[in-house]
């Protein structure tokens, strides 16, 4: 026979106290390895614009380096970044187990999101208006996307704080809440990290002061 | 080109024949030997030998590199964009007949800037030169394809790419599209024949003698809307403005021009499914 | 914000008209009969039986990995099917289209199916077969083996895990409803670009094809997050990273690619939808778009995929070969250097899938010399497979018959290969039948491993064996036809047959299309010794035993047979690599938990078949741009996951004193059995 190592008298064959998980880590583990699919297609995206980030693919339409505003995109890093402090500063007061603290950092998230949205919502009106609008030119085709691919993380983001505002205040700090605040940490500060990597290479990297 | 192409083929499939029919032979006869009514000797326990991965590794990793040597030295042989190939071959020290080809759905228009005349699924040039292509397409992808003759390149909507090949003894070959551009796509063939110099200059004065024209308009509004050539019938054309119209098919296709086919279309060709009576498939 | 579409559209249903009913195309009419007696037959069987209650709590509701596995299995097995019958309309007209005085019937003018139709059908060939029987297929053997193989009493999200199921479901029957309402994308399963623009394509065929994609690869990228995490959290104490055995570790690298991969995919079809539904310009061939780009990312996904595919078909071959050789796998760590070897290079070499679209030699070159790389972990783990055997005590059993001709399909395959990705070959057959028969026969090495892992493992999972008279003789059968489809088929493709011709031009090619529509009639017969298979092996029933072929080794073969619906009473402690093997040595498999302990299970639930369903709400609507029901439906899924969140779903716990009373009576907790009515002593277990 094949020789496997030699079982004792002490050996144990079952063991009962492997079924006590760690269920919020897996949760977060499983949100983590989420988080990583999502960043592909943003990095899908980053790849298309590197390509069409080109006069040949202008069409005669401007490209960002025309009409992008290092200065007004530094505001809304800012602004997005002051969003993930808020929600940081809800984390800490998750902590102390404070629902007063995490109800009113989410809310300052929110509502820096929104203006950030606002801002950035704005511009792409603008520019549609203008007659430069995401059918113009496969440059501004990938442009929009971009801006608003990011757009949609951050208003399915707020959506989510805006349940979790209900959930802290109906459940208190359950498991399940918990796991859910602290994937929604990994998501905001995802989703502002996609913003300064937009930043600089769409905004410094290719845009006009 | 294309003998180069064999040759290529017939040596790397042979490189890898040494590590094939070992492995064949191996998978063969292992079960058959050691099949448990045979007896033969068991070992339950080894399963792990060092010798034997480094081999594994070893010897596949060698055959790679030699295979990709030989690859790599080959593309840049026969690199349809300028080929090595061609500059010494016996038609280098002449200048290369210019053919431009545009794939249309679901035709193949040949232009000769040079001796303003194009044809229709016919591309008919001289022995013993070289033949240099200009390729672009009014709307879909397509590959041009001349099996015996030379590489395989896409003809593309937008683009220009580039192609060729010199035959040096008179021959008749049938191209066609490998690229699937849609419901016409199996009848997209063309002919392609090579002719003795003389015979090539004789056939050029009686095209450029035709009475049909081909202009852009002619292009743009007869023969680049979507139609099947069922038989693959050549048409001959003078065409005296021949050298503009490649260019102007170019900057159309990238200022957002197509040539849209409707799903009545599609359904009709080859069929009586559509609107439209079938169109006779015979010859 | 619509752009201008072919055709009428009404607010109320879009594009949807009665002319898109094809009531006039004979095959259709023909399919739709068959079809729906077929559905007829299944729910009249389940109204009769009174089984729907059963259905409805035991197998839609369930987030059981080993039910989900199955369900997922049955799709793809019904998918292979209707592929198949795809591929056999396809044989049957190029045996018939050839040459230009060939008969035409049907109202087309050569063979019987007209480009209009034919395009359609290879097209929903290669999407059924790839994306959904071949992904489901493997991934219901990922769901039900690897929680058994590392000791887990399921997935680590069993939710999501039923999600990603009816996800794929409703991807599946986009492109059943397709055959009936409107038409399927005749612009072959990659989407060609920009021929899958709106100009060439102005009806709804790519626009399902669309939807279907990007709604099972979402569920596929769910998967892949959920085997990652299971393996990572949940293998049971004792077992070390290098005692997982050979399958999981197979299925982790493949659920890598999953998770990187197909996001690139998710991202593509949206620029493409983007631009048929807004009139975005990424792929057109004007006004700045670059069609280019959508070849070079759909490839980015493209070339994993097909790694994501054989990856664990490999690992399947190695658990049946080291089992029916009475032996250690051979070279187990290089084994699993190879897998994450393949994985990663799979993701450099995209390119060799255009190398006649125009780049320079010196990318060319450096994509041909990364894709020759690729044989060599692969000539590894061949190598590890023939050094298992050597000096072995090897059975032909019908699952080790399938691995072994698995192995040289592979060879086949893989030196077709080789020859491919030298550019200077395949400048000469790309696009040529060649291609399609060198990765035919690469999923036929998939297919293979599939066959051998159902016949493997269903005696673990249904408490019998399948007959092996029939599955010899469907072994056989099956065999002979794919030799005579697909080596004249290399032939052919070296002789300049163009891939995808409803009408083949050349008249020397008619000897190679008889051979190969001989080859679909053998193929014909191998589905009714398949059926007949499985018919006998129900009726005869005979039993297995824990240990069905007497040769197990790894731990999923330590469980009750069949396999109970908390896998194990009490978790195992690992002790080894073949962990089974292990405890035969020890005289000790059939030792049972002295004392049992309270089991904490999932609780079944409705919401992911409802979020399935409301999907291919969304997606059938999107395709046909009825704009209010694509709304409602995605709103009305979103809140339900909202509301769903606000549930408690504890699941519910097993006492001892229940699993004691469960383990006494195993056939009461198969995988077949009514287990919601199961009740716990404090708990409860009903569907929400």
């Amino acid at each position: 026979m094949a020789s496997f190592t030699k079982a004792s008298a002490d050996t144990v064959l079952w063991n009962a106290g492997a079924d006590a998980h760690d269920n919020i880590s897996a949760r977060t583990y499983g949100f983590w390895l989420y988080l990583l699919s999502d960043a592909l297609i943003i990095a899908a995206i980053f790849a298309t614009y590197a390509v069409l980030n080109n006069p040949m693919n202008a069409a005669g339409g401007p490209l960002g380096s025309q009409f992008l505003s290092a200065s007004k995109g530094l505001l809304q890093t800012f602004i997005v970044l002051g969003s993930v402090l808020c929600y940081s500063l809800a984390t800490v007061a998750l902590k102390r187990g404070s629902k007063v603290g995490v109800s009113l950092g989410m809310i300052g998230a929110i509502l820096l999101a929104v203006v950030f949205l606002g801002i950035g919502l704005g511009d792409l009106a603008a520019l549609s208006a203008a007659g430069n609008g995401f059918a113009r030119s496969g440059y501004l085709s990938c442009f929009f996307t971009l801006i608003v691919t990011h757009a949609l993380h951050m208003g399915f983001g707020i959506l989510w704080m805006l349940v979790m505002l209900v959930q802290v205040g109906v459940f208190g700090f359950t498991e399940n809440v918990v796991a859910r605040l602290l994937n929604l940490r990994m998501f905001w500060q995802f989703q502002a990290s996609v913003w300064v990597v937009v930043y600089i290479y769409v905004y410094l990297f290719g845009g006009a002061h | 080109m294309a003998g180069l192409e064999f040759h290529y083929t017939l040596w790397i499939t042979g490189i890898m024949m040494l590590i094939i029919v070992p492995t064949l032979l191996m998978t063969i006869i292992f079960p058959l030997r050691y099949h448990h009514s045979r007896n033969a000797k068991y070992t339950p326990d080894w399963h792990f030998s060092a010798t034997i991965e480094i081999l594994a590794w070893a010897i596949p990793l060698a055959m790679v590199v030699v295979l990709a040597y030989m690859s790599v030295s080959a593309i840049f042989r026969i690199n349809p964009w300028n080929a090595p190939e061609l500059a010494s071959a016996p038609g280098a020290s002449q200048p290369p007949v210019k053919v431009e080809v545009i794939a249309t759905d679901w035709q193949w228009v040949f232009i000769y800037p040079d001796e303003n005349i194009a044809t229709i699924d016919d591309l008919v040039v001289p022995a013993g030169r070289r033949v240099q292509l200009t390729m672009t397409a009014t709307d879909v992808m397509n590959g041009f394809y001349i099996p015996q003759v030379a590489p395989m390149v896409d003809a593309m909507p937008a683009m220009v790419s580039k192609d060729a090949f010199e035959i040096d003894q008179p021959a008749q070959f049938t191209g066609f599209s490998t690229d699937f551009s849609g419901a016409g796509f199996s009848w997209m063939q063309f002919k392609t024949r090579i002719l003795a110099q003389a015979d090539y200059d004789a056939w050029v004065k009686s095209v450029q003698g035709s009475p049909n024209q081909l202009t852009y308009d002619v292009f743009t509004q007869k023969i680049a809307q979507p139609q099947v050539n069922y038989g693959a019938t050549p048409s001959y054309f003078s065409a005296p403005n021949a050298g503009r119209i490649f260019g102007m098919v170019v900057m159309d296709a990238m200022n957002g021009k197509t040539y849209p086919v409707p799903d009545s279309l599609t359904k009709s060709v080859a069929s009586n499914e559509g609107k439209a009576p079938a169109s006779p498939a015979a010859n | 914000m619509q752009v201008a579409v072919e055709g009428p559209w009404s607010p109320l249903l879009g594009r949807l008209t009665l002319d898109a009913i094809p009531y006039t195309n004979p095959i259709l009419i023909f399919t739709f009969v068959i079809a729906a007696t077929a559905g007829l037959v299944a729910v009249g069987s389940v109204l009769y039986f009174r089984k729907v209650g059963y259905i409805w709590r035991e197998w839609l509701c369930s987030v059981d990995h080993k039910r989900i596995g199955v369900m997922y299995m049955i799709l793809g097995l019904v998918m292979l099917f209707r592929g198949f019958i795809d591929g056999v309309m396809m044989r049957t007209q190029q045996a018939i289209a050839i040459g230009p005085n060939s008969p035409g019937y049907l109202g087309a003018a050569h063979g019987y199916l007209p480009p209009y139709h034919f395009d359609q059908i290879y097209s929903a060939h290669g999407t059924l077969m790839l994306i959904f029987a071949a992904t489901p297929l493997l991934t219901g053997l990922g769901n039900i083996i690897v929680p058994l193989q590392i000791g887990a009493r399921d997935m680590a999200f069993p939710y999501l895990n039923a999600v990603s199921l009816w996800l794929t479901v409703s991807g599946a029957l986009l492109c059943m409803i397709s055959l009936f309402v409107g038409e399927f994308s005749n612009a072959t399963w990659v989407g060609l670009m920009p021929f899958s623009e709106l100009p060439s394509n102005p009806g709804v065929g790519v626009d399902y094809w669309m939807w279907a994609l990007q709604v099972s690869s979402i569920g596929t990228t769910f998967n892949a997050i959920n085997i990652i995490a299971t393996i990572v959290k949940m293998r049971a104490p004792g077992m070390g990273w290098f005692r997982v055995p050979v399958f999981t570790w197979v299925m982790m690298a493949t659920s890598i690619i999953g998770l990187t991969a197909f996001p690139v995919l998710t991202a593509a079809l949206c620029m493409l939808g983007l631009d048929r539904y807004v009139g975005t310009h990424f792929f057109t061939a004007g006004m700045g778009g670059n069609y280019m780009l959508y070849i070079n990312l759909f490839w980015t996904w493209g070339h994993p995929e097909v790694y994501f595919l054989v990856l664990p078909a490999f690992g399947l071959i190695s658990e049946i070969v080291a089992t029916f050789s009475s032996k250690s796998l051979f070279g187990y760590p290089t084994m699993i250097a190879a897998s994450m070897g393949i994985a990663g290079v799979g993701w450099v070499v995209w390119a060799h899938h255009f190398f006649t679209m125009g780049m320079g030699p010196d990318l060319i070159g450096f994509f041909s010399a990364a894709t020759m790389i690729v044989g060599i972990p692969t000539g590894v783990k061949a190598f590890n497979w023939l050094f298992t055997m050597f000096r072995g005590r090897i059975v032909f059993t019908t699952p080790m018959l399938w691995a072994i001709t698995a192995i040289l399909l592979l060879l086949l395959g893989g030196i077709t290969g080789m020859m491919l990705s030298a550019s200077v070959v395949d400048y000469t057959v790309h696009d040529s039948v060649f291609v399609v028969a060198h990765f035919h026969c690469m999923v036929l090495v998939i297919g293979a491993g599939i066959f051998a892992a159902v016949t493997y493992w269903w005696p673990k999972l249904f408490g019998f064996k399948l007959n092996e008279t029939l599955g010899q003789w469907f072994f056989w059968t099956f065999v002979a036809g794919s030799l005579l489809v697909f080596i004249p088929m290399f032939q052919a493709g070296l002789d300049g047959e163009t891939r995808r011709l409803d009408y083949l031009f050349d008249t020397s090619l008619r000897p190679l299309m008889l051979l190969e529509v001989a080859g679909i009639g053998v193929y014909f017969i191998s589905v009714f010794f398949f059926l007949a298979m499985v018919v006998v092996s129900l009726v005869k029933r005979e039993p297995a035993g824990q240990d069905a072929w007497g040769t197990g080794r790894s731990l999923e073969w330590l469980t009750h047979t069949p396999v109970p619906f908390y896998n194990f009473a009490v978790t195992p402690q690992v002790h080894a690599l073949d962990e089974m093997s292990w405890r035969k040595a020890n005289g000790l498999e059939k030792t049972q938990p002295s004392t049992y302990v309270p089991i904490h299970m999932p609780s079944s639930t409705s919401l992911p078949f409802i979020i399935g369903m409301l999907s291919f709400v969304c997606t059938f609507s999107l395709v046909w741009r009825i704009w209010w029901l694509a709304g409602a439906s995605l709103l009305a899924a979103i809140l339900l996951v909202i509301i769903r969140s606000f549930d408690k779903n504890e699941g519910y716990v097993l006492s001892a004193e229940n699993i004691a009373e469960m383990e006494r009576k195993l056939h009461t907790v198969s995988l077949v059995a009514e287990q919601s009515k199961v009740l716990p002593v404090g708990g409860h277990a009903e569907a929400h």
